[in-house]
């Protein structure tokens, strides 16, 4: 590779459009970024595990607050309340219900930063001009190519409906 | 409210957000583009004074104690309990709302998430300051939290107020997380924009690096439908243990196990009524006619009069429950609220709560103005008198004739009420300022699907459409 071919679309279409035929080229897709998260991705891209890490993260949360609770409440404090058992656990599971919903999320939120790869401030994607305008409302496709066969990525684009591309060297 | 057209093909959009930029650009400029006006600066000087006073009075109760309040020996809960059961009956309906709008894929949910969401945390944060003040001696609060200490004490995890503690923490450490994970992409839209370095980097910190790639798209969306999931059995299990600290106190009017589900339904009923306020006053401020369009306010309206009904029921339950159960005490309070010291105010909850949203049958009335205004309103304050009767009702004529009395709330009371509400608005009009109102991200889909829809699918009258 020696070039990126690089094409800002305004809608959806255009860009599936640009994208489906170039890969079918057998162009590869360097970098893409999108407005909204489009249904037409499926559910194919990006690792998963944000679900698992909620329920994982969540049940470990409700269960150690539990173990807190019956440890303090039988053990370290034995507190006789109006004769109320010491392990009273329907009492105990209200707030153990709660912790475990915030420890899900926090798991969950520790693992979209590591499958978005968040908090990386200065990628090199930054450097792209067209990439910023993908926050802005633009669908953004970054091909590699060839001096030699730039044109023709170009003209693929082009034809598919963007609405601005340019070549840059790599 | 001016017709909205449906002869476009749109529901929830006008016809000029043409492109996804114009919707960037209609939530973006008010924040980066146009400095606040006048009517901004005059609300929140009368918000930063109201809230002064508050913490004024505030700081006389610290000063000389709960002696300051209307609270007696046997209304012992009185302003600062019911307070905070409508505080958190509010706070609970904005992620409810968010939550259940997205896992039911409703498209209209996009104009009014963002902002319901942020008044669920401000509004979590008003009622999380009411227990801490009830205690009496607000500076041990701390002692709620489990942590070894040289006393060798623990929580006593069987009480209510314990429960509280838990509940209130969780509910907004959740909240302020499902409201960024929603926020990143839009931070990221402020962050790119030409604008004043200082915020742009602000943002650019908040957006952690995000791109807007496929796979970031996707593991946002998988987390935000996930929390939501989540979301809803929380929001329910916080107002049920709101639900609980009534329902599980030996009580007259109060031993009922209905109270968890219709304070969750209740909660819904104040929630939307503050999100409709909300959404008149932030659309005509902020210019957001296109985005947030009268089908929003007959959506809400309806939704406002089915709680209302079943808030109806709920009473109508409550009612039957003592008469059916014979208890003399349970009675006692049945005929107590409709013939006793407080009946004036439970004419008026009633009036609020149950006969208001019967306006809301006819469909001109769900679009108007006025109607929606007063209704909400009303609404509000029906649901604050529920929260305050619900005490009254019940403190006043215990199981002990000896410990009967009436109670009166005072000047402070009133004043530290107001404070919060003061404090609530000038939270929000801040995060009008600082922070998109509306989820650009989800607004641009919402565009692209009825613009898509408009050229391609609609060829019948709007009945079709609609």
């Amino acid at each position: 590779m020696t070039a990126l071919a690089l094409a800002c679309f305004e809608e959806e279409g255009p860009y599936l459009r640009a994208r489906v035929r170039l890969v079918a080229d057998g162009r590869r897709i360097v970098g893409e970024w999108l407005p909204y998260a489009a249904e037409s991705l499926g559910d194919g891209a990006g690792r998963g595990g944000v679900r698992g890490a909620v329920i994982v993260v969540g049940l470990l949360g409700a269960i150690a607050l539990f173990a807190l609770e019956v440890w303090s409440a039988v053990w370290a404090y034995p507190f006789n309340s109006g004769g109320r058992p010491l392990f009273s656990w329907p009492a105990f599971l209200i707030a153990p219900v709660e912790v475990g919903a915030l420890a899900g999320a926090i798991g969950g939120m520790a693992m979209l930063f590591r499958n978005a790869g968040l908090t990386r401030l200065h990628h090199h994607a930054f450097d792209i001009d067209e990439m910023l305008r993908a926050s802005q409302g633009a669908f953004v496709l970054a091909i590699a190519c060839d001096a030699d066969d730039a044109t023709a990525v170009l003209g693929a684009m082009a034809q598919a409906g963007a609405t601005h591309s340019r070549l840059v060297a790599s | 409210m001016e017709a909205h057209t449906l002869s476009t093909g749109r529901r929830w959009t006008l016809p000029s957000l043409r492109t996804l930029e114009d919707v960037t650009e209609t939530v973006a400029a008010p924040l980066m583009d146009r400095p606040p006006g006048r009517n901004w600066w005059i609300a929140m000087a009368v918000c930063a004074i109201g809230t002064g006073i508050g913490a004024l009075a505030v700081g006389f109760s610290f000063v000389y104690g709960p002696g300051l309040w209307g609270n007696n020996t046997a209304v012992v809960w009185g302003f600062p309990i019911a307070n905070y059961v409508w505080w958190i009956g509010i706070g609970n309906a904005g992620t409810l709302i968010s939550s259940l709008l997205l896992l039911t894929r409703q498209k209209w949910r996009g104009s009014i998430n963002r902002f319901a969401e942020a008044m669920t945390l401000f509004a979590v944060t008003m009622a999380g300051l009411f227990p801490i003040l009830h205690l009496g001696r607000p500076m041990y609060f701390y002692w709620l939290a489990p942590y070894p200490n040289t006393m060798a004490l623990w929580p006593q995890w069987r009480s209510a107020l314990v429960w509280d503690f838990w509940a209130i923490l969780s509910y907004l450490l959740f909240s302020v997380l499902f409201f960024y994970v929603g926020l990143v992409p839009d931070l990221a839209t402020l962050r790119d924009r030409p604008g004043k370095r200082g915020w742009r980097r602000f943002y650019g910190l908040l957006a952690m690096g995000w791109q807007g790639s496929p796979a970031q798209w996707r593991a946002q969306e998988r987390l935000h439908r996930t929390m939501a999931a989540v979301a809803v059995p929380l929001v329910c299990s916080v107002h049920s243990i709101v639900g609980l600290d009534f329902a599980a106190s030996l009580m007259p009017g109060w031993t009922e196990a209905v109270f968890p589900p219709y304070f969750v339904v209740g909660a819904l009923f104040s929630g939307f009524a503050m999100v409709v306020l909300i959404a008149l006053v932030i659309r005509r401020a902020m210019r957001l006619e296109a985005m947030i369009v009268p089908a929003h306010f007959d959506a809400m309206a309806r939704i406002i009069l089915a709680a209302g009904i079943v808030m109806g029921a709920s009473y109508a339950a409550e009612w039957f429950g003592a008469l059916w159960g014979g208890e003399a005490a349970d009675v006692r309070v049945v005929r107590y609220e409709f013939t006793g010291d407080y009946w004036p105010l439970y004419a008026a909850m009633l009036a609020g709560n149950v006969l208001a949203p019967q306006v809301f049958w006819v469909k001109r009335l769900r679009t108007s103005v006025p109607v929606l205004v007063g209704v909400a309103v009303a609404v509000l304050v029906g649901m604050w008198l529920e929260r305050i009767l619900i005490l009254l009702n019940t403190l006043s004529i215990g199981y002990e004739p000896s410990f009967w009395r009436t109670y009166a709330p005072t000047l402070v009371d009133f004043l530290i009420l107001g404070g919060t509400v003061a404090a609530f608005v000038m939270l929000l009009l801040v995060f009008a300022r600082v922070l998109p109102v509306v989820s650009m991200h989800e607004m641009r889909k919402l565009v692209a699907e009825e613009g898509s829809h408009e050229s391609t699918t609609f060829v019948g009258g709007p009945e079709e459409r609609a």
